[in-house]
């Protein structure tokens, strides 16, 4: 018997290249090396990070609190991950049920696309009952919830507010003699800064806009949207483009961009063509969301000095003067293996006011805990910004906020409401129209278009409607701890 | 005679003689140890996504764990879906621009450094060549760079030429599509010059050289001996350049940042494919618009097939 096998095993290595026999020693010493790392790993707790300033500042924290932990399995270790490519590891886990990291954390866009699903689906833990229990729901400021709300469920710690003020060339404007100090409203913003619209090279167009703002820059479209009430979804999650609120800002939004009173130029955050023209100060004034400042500071260090910061103008007088956008979540997936530990972390390193207060020195961004906002390192004065203290400018309107829906059609719709603008910039500009009042009834039409697609693209989802088809679900869906 | 020959043959043996050592008869499992790494490769990633993305297009899904069967909807949305017929429109008129302007272009190119007395032959096709090294991702960042508005290169030239020209026209956002065939234009004439400089290389020279003496001018040459000549290499190029045209997804992607433009005048049939499915993660609704691309192309190639098969014949 057992010759007969040496002879089929000599059979068998007579019968075949030695590459094969090369190949399989080659993978079997690989996997002898790899097996024994990748179980070395699984020790301890991961925390995925899309931002390397947040991991620099979490640093601390993170030797801490492993420093305070008796065994292995709770320390834990930071992940940098490039956004795009958290967001692929993320949903693939979340969808596939393969393991993720113990905590995440994410951008709002990426939260709204864990939301598509039936909520029971929904891969990170759901923690509105403990944030009940701890006190944290009145710790937090309110509306900075609302991105990881979904179905009146909350899945994540918010890490921010994000507060929009307006930021503004102060030498340009100073030197002018215009003080935009006593300034409410956006129709005294422009009247105050026209004098400053000058054609210098003669080539019948100014050299100075008041404003960056173009109909293509949806982020800007949805910051001043908010700002004025406008609704992009009901308190149903249905699409509510099609409202009076709505074509009012964009038929006013549309002759900021054309038409004899354009007061607007397109300089795109992120863009080396953009930053030119702020450099240059062909825009005198920006949208600023509390991150933005940092960002700011980091690409456009020549402007220091020369900015000052004021709450945005408001759309009527008495309005609301500022407004969000953006967002970051510290969420505890379901396949995590001790909630509790991870809860702990993410408390620590969401909650602590020195922590805040070193976060805002590195990134200008103010925490959504209340009692943070008396620490004395968010009244420091702020060399960028002209010496004023960033930190009590941006906390004065976190409590002022817009709500915002966590609906991952959001983008969507605030895309949609683009094409509308950008229809009705075309028509001022062929008609050369001033007075948004004349764009009214254009706009409502297109907003009612507007509406109908997204009603459509949105009632294709059968896992949010409430007909909804019979729905498969394989064995072995990742629970709820 | 014949008996002696077939005498002194040996007849078959019963039992063939099995060479020794390295040249014996191999058992009949062992082609299947050789062909597994190849088709457990091609099953595994090939065949079995293909099945599973057939099935995907009848669903919609939140993941492979969630599913629900909703038959031919997604098809029939699909066939009304606006926004899907905008990317066909967009597409097709990338195609038709690519195929109108850079196949001339390319030939007519070929053409130029295919004379014999030209010099520095080598030199201009390296130049024109060079383009198509250059990553498409880089080609979309440069020209996002020039047709930027003040402060890119072809406004500020422009405005500099011709004062009355406005510095800040949004090339990007009315004009994405000829901005779009323009970057392909730089980045694929010299690379489709190569096959029909290839092409041109291969056209007998007794030919050419009797047609002249026979008196045929340069057109009649070129119509008569030179194109049915090249024309293979030409329906090979049309056929690249179409199926290249219908996967457009890089260069509009990163020259319009990420998005469709305004108006989603930049989107194209791979990109509201990719938004779909890893944006949106309809992933249902996207295999569906993946499956009818592929039939697209299918169809494209089948008519090149008959194309050139008649060709041939005639």
């Amino acid at each position: 018997m057992f010759s007969e096998f040496k002879k089929r095993l000599a059979d068998v290595f007579g019968a075949t290249t030695p590459a094969v026999w090369v190949l399989l020693a080659l993978s079997i010493g690989a996997g002898a090396i790899v097996l024994p790392r990748s179980s070395s790993r699984k020790a301890g707790m991961k925390l995925w990070l899309f931002n390397k300033g947040h991991q620099q500042v979490y640093a601390t924290v993170a030797n801490d609190w492993n420093r305070e932990q008796p065994t292995p399995a709770t320390k834990v270790t930071t992940l940098l991950i490039d956004g795009p490519a958290l967001e692929r590891r993320l949903l693939s886990g979340f969808m596939s049920g393969t393991p993720v990291a113990d905590l995440v954390e994410t951008e709002r866009s990426v939260g709204a696309k864990t939301f598509t699903g039936p909520v029971e689906d929904i891969g990170f833990v759901d923690i509105t009952d403990r944030l009940r229990q701890e006190g944290l729901l009145d710790a937090i400021n309110g509306p900075s919830f609302a991105p990881w709300t979904s179905r009146g469920r909350i899945f994540g710690i918010p890490h921010d507010v994000h507060p929009v003020l307006l930021v503004y060339r102060s030498d340009i404007i100073e030197a002018a003699g215009i003080d935009l100090t006593k300034v409410e409203t956006w129709a005294e913003f422009f009247d105050a800064l026209r004098p400053l619209m000058v054609d210098e090279d003669g080539d019948g167009r100014p050299e100075r806009y008041p404003l960056n703002f173009w109909a293509s820059q949806i982020q800007l479209l949805e910051q001043l949207l908010l700002q004025a009430d406008g609704t992009l979804f009901d308190a149903q999650g249905r699409p509510h483009l099609d409202s009076e609120r709505n074509a009012y800002v964009l038929a006013t939004l549309a002759t900021w961009c054309g038409g004899p009173r354009r007061v607007v130029v397109d300089a795109a955050e992120f863009t080396a063509p953009g930053n030119t023209l702020k450099l240059r100060g062909t825009v005198l004034a920006s949208l600023m969301p509390d991150w933005l400042g940092g960002i700011w500071k980091s690409d456009m260090p020549g402007l220091s000095g020369k900015l000052k910061l004021m709450p945005l103008p408001a759309w009527e007088k008495g309005g609301r003067r500022t407004s969000v956008i953006g967002g970051t979540m510290l969420g505890i997936p379901k396949t995590t293996r001790d909630f509790e530990a991870a809860w702990a972390f993410a408390k620590k390193l969401y909650l602590d006011r020195e922590m805040h207060a070193r976060f805002f020195a590195k990134t200008t961004i103010i925490p959504p805990v209340k009692a943070s906002w008396s620490h004395p390192g968010f009244s420091a004065p702020d060399p960028y910004f002209s010496g004023q203290v960033s930190g009590q400018l941006f906390i004065s309107q976190a409590g002022n906020v817009p709500s915002r829906t966590s609906s991952p059609y959001s983008d969507m719709a605030v895309s949609r409401l683009s094409d509308v603008l950008i229809a009705l910039v075309d028509r001022v500009n062929q008609e050369q129209i001033s007075d948004p009042a004349a764009l009214l009834p254009d706009a409502r039409e297109r907003l009612a278009q507007a509406q109908l697609q997204m009603k459509t693209l949105i009632e294709r989802n059968v896992f949010l409607r409430d007909d909804a088809a019979p729905v498969t679900k394989a064995a072995g869906a990742a629970s709820a701890p | 005679m014949s008996e002696v020959a077939s005498s002194s043959v040996p007849a078959p043996a019963a039992n063939p003689v099995v060479p020794q050592g390295r040249y014996r008869a191999e058992p009949r499992w062992v082609p299947w140890v050789f062909l597994a790494p190849f088709l457990l490769t091609f099953g595994v990633f090939l065949v079995w996504p293909l099945m599973q993305s057939v099935l995907l297009a009848f669903q919609q899904t939140f993941g492979p764990k969630t599913s629900a069967w909703v038959g031919l909807a997604n098809f029939n949305f699909m066939f009304h879906d606006p926004l899907f017929w905008k990317a066909v429109g967009n597409t097709a008129g990338f195609a038709a621009g690519a195929v109108c302007f850079q196949l001339p272009l390319s030939l007519g190119l070929a053409l130029l450094l295919n004379r014999p007395g030209l010099k520095g032959r080598a030199f201009f096709r390296m130049i024109f060549f060079a383009p198509s090294l250059v990553g498409l991702v880089f080609v979309g960042l440069l020209f996002g760079l020039m047709f930027a508005p003040r402060t890119g290169l072809v406004n500020t030239t422009l405005h500099g030429l011709f004062p009355a020209f406005d510095p800040e026209f949004p090339w990007l956002q009315l004009y994405i599509l000829p901005a779009l065939i323009f970057a392909a234009l730089w980045l694929y004439v010299g690379f489709n010059m190569i096959y029909f400089l290839a092409a041109l290389q291969n056209v007998p020279e007794e030919l050419m050289e009797a047609s002249a003496l026979d008196g045929a001018g340069p057109w009649h040459r070129f119509r008569h001996i030179v194109l049915p000549e090249i024309l293979p290499v030409a329906t090979f190029v049309v056929l690249m350049s179409l199926l290249g045209s219908l996967q457009l997804f890089e260069l509009p992607f990163v020259l319009l940042n990420g998005t469709a433009g305004p108006d989603n005048r930049g989107l194209t049939i791979v990109m509201y494919l990719y938004n779909t499915g890893f944006v949106s993660g309809d992933l249902g609704y996207a295999s569906a618009i993946g499956w009818v691309l592929a039939l697209f192309m299918g169809a494209f190639a089948l008519g090149q097939r008959w194309f050139s098969k008649h060709q041939e014949e005639s």
